[in-house]
């Protein structure tokens, strides 16, 4: 093998080999990866949906324009789809920054930082997501007058706000876990070599650690778009509301099911690549011992 | 322990809520920023519903828009739903509410309401022929659908021991009436006639069988420390006027709403006035 040209004289990686072994030892038969391929998710979703609209005209044989009715409400669902979406971005945005502080504050080396830190961690991240919610919407003010100057905090913004405290959480715990995944010898290694514990960090640990946090990371991400319609009950004009919004409007108990099963298959569009990706990087980056 | 915790909380609760409470004249603040909000409904047609543009709609709409243009100002509306628009008034994020809200009195110690009130419907029970219901005594112990937040729940369970299943919103109700989970419907008695008189054929076997009954009159509210200053007066003599002008009736038949007693009284009296 030819020697790698480096340089830079300070021990840091090897750039990432053509190809790791992917461990397929300890996922057997039994693997849901194995099972719940593609096309199978992609299948099984299929056949959800047309059973559901099979039952449907069944049930409802006079009601014509299902279709119809659902076209005319799509436009403004979807936008209200697109707005899901911004908030997923901006809450998992503040809650990356936030939650990477509190991650590296978890592992200080200050006894009462880390058990600030580690407490705020644990609080947010067993607390109900919805709880937090309402939290953020009753307790913070709709305006904040500083020096005169009136900042409106918008409902919307109060629950972004409110969904980036557990991302925050979650987040912190990832970073953690992925600090301290790394093997301890790669510590040691950088003291010996008169490395700060700064420089280790951000030179030998944290390059190593990204790619083992962004499946978790990934998957989080996913987890929070799902939940985003949370915020309709708070009062923020999502799709979801929209969705009852334009049920309502309609007057048609017919069109429940499949006006929320439109909304449910953009969501699932959505976030079904998302988790075929993480599982492709989790595959990429399992190593075997 | 946890009752100070309790009242700690409460206290921080109350705090928040003085610092940003309407203090200021209410009249001031909407003519210095050329805008009032209101608090409108947006899923409870034909009050206030959403069209398929987005735009929102209905009878409580056109009323606030009213107001805005005896203001001379915009009209910017939140959607609010019953169990967040009284705090939103006392938090100052709306102005007004014109949202279907019944005026009992729990509520009149939270908010101002203003007199003479705008609409009054009563309460009545939508339910299939077959149930064979005729009288309110029959609904006891039996699941009854309701809306979640609806001034007459507490009614229909405490007087005649109905067990209610309540949804959000109205299609979910009509959809567990259709499919059987629930004998009746309790809901305003104007919506229901015009839901029957519809001639929508699915509802063709159902009827409104007992006595309408418990006439609650809706009112458009105000801050209660303004009830009775200038902004409360002001909206007490828009609501008179609504009734004198007949608007209130124009509107109904605009929205195919079955004409409510109360409003074809109030427009004789205030017309005679």
């Amino acid at each position: 093998m030819k020697p790698i040209a480096c340089h830079t004289d300070l021990p840091v990686l090897l750039p990432p080999g053509p190809a790791l072994t992917v461990a397929r030892g300890e996922s057997g038969f039994g693997d849901p990866r194995r099972i719940f391929t593609p096309a199978v998710a992609i299948g099984l979703f299929a056949a959800f949906v047309i059973s559901v609209l099979v039952n449907e005209a069944a049930a409802a044989p006079a009601a014509p324009g299902i279709l119809a009715a659902l076209w005319k409400w799509a436009p403004l669902i979807f936008q209200g789809f697109l707005f899901n979406l911004l908030v997923s971005v901006l809450s998992m945005a503040i809650g990356t920054v936030a939650g990477t502080a509190l991650g590296l504050a978890q592992i200080s080396l200050l006894p009462s930082v880390r058990g600030a830190s580690w407490l705020t961690t644990q609080f947010f991240r067993n607390a109900p997501w919805l709880v937090l919610l309402f939290y953020c919407m009753l307790l913070l003010p709709f305006e904040i007058k500083i020096a005169g100057l009136t900042i409106p905090l918008p409902a919307w913004f109060k629950s972004v706000i409110g969904l980036s405290l557990p991302v925050m959480a979650n987040v912190s715990e990832v970073v953690r876990g992925g600090v301290r995944s790394i093997p301890l010898a790669q510590w040691e290694s950088a003291e010996t070599l008169a490395f700060t514990r700064r420089q280790t960090l951000w030179m030998i640990i944290l390059p190593q650690c990204l790619k083992r946090m962004m499946p978790p990371w990934m998957n989080l991400y996913a987890i929070l778009t799902m939940a985003t319609p949370l915020i309709s009950i708070v009062g923020v004009q999502d799709s979801m509301t929209l969705t009852r919004a334009a049920l309502s409007a309609e007057g048609r108990s017919e069109l429940l099911v499949p006006m929320y099963l439109m909304l449910l298959g953009w969501f699932f569009l959505y976030c079904y690549p998302i988790a075929r990706c993480t599982v492709a990087l989790e595959r990429r980056f399992t190593v075997k011992n | 322990m946890l009752k100070s915790l309790l009242g700690v909380g409460l206290a921080a609760l109350a705090a928040t809520a003085l610092a940003t409470g309407a203090s200021a004249q209410t009249l001031d603040k909407i003519k210095q920023r050329g805008t009032i909000v209101v608090g409108i409904k947006n899923d409870y047609k034909p009050w206030g519903f959403l069209d398929p543009a987005g735009k929102i709609v209905g009878m409580e709409i056109d009323l606030a828009e009213d107001v805005a243009k005896r203001l001379n100002v915009k009209l910017d509306m939140v959607p609010v739903v019953a169990s967040n628009r009284m705090e939103f008034l006392q938090q100052g994020r709306i102005d007004l509410i014109i949202a279907t809200l019944g005026d009992t009195a729990p509520r009149r110690q939270v908010i101002g309401m203003v007199e003479p009130n705008y609409y009054a419907g009563g309460t009545n029970v939508l339910a299939p022929k077959s149930a064979n219901l005729k009288q309110w005594t029959q609904l006891k112990d039996r699941k009854v659908c309701a809306i979640q937040g609806a001034y007459y729940n507490r009614r229909v369970t405490q007087l005649y021991g109905a067990d209610l299943v309540a949804f959000t919103g109205i299609p979910e109700a009509l959809n567990a009436l259709q499919q059987g989970n629930c004998i009746a419907f309790v809901f305003d008695n104007t919506l229901i006639d015009s839901t029957l008189a519809g001639g929508d054929a699915k509802w063709a076997s159902y009827e409104m069988p007992l006595v309408t009954e418990d006439e609650q009159a809706w009112a458009i509210a105000v801050p209660l420390p303004e009830l009775n200053g200038a902004y409360g007066e002001f909206m007490k003599k828009v609501s008179i006027d609504w009734h004198k002008a007949g608007l209130i009736v124009s509107l109904e038949k605009k929205w195919g709403i079955k004409p409510s007693p109360y409003v074809q009284d109030m427009h004789q009296k205030h017309k005679a006035m």
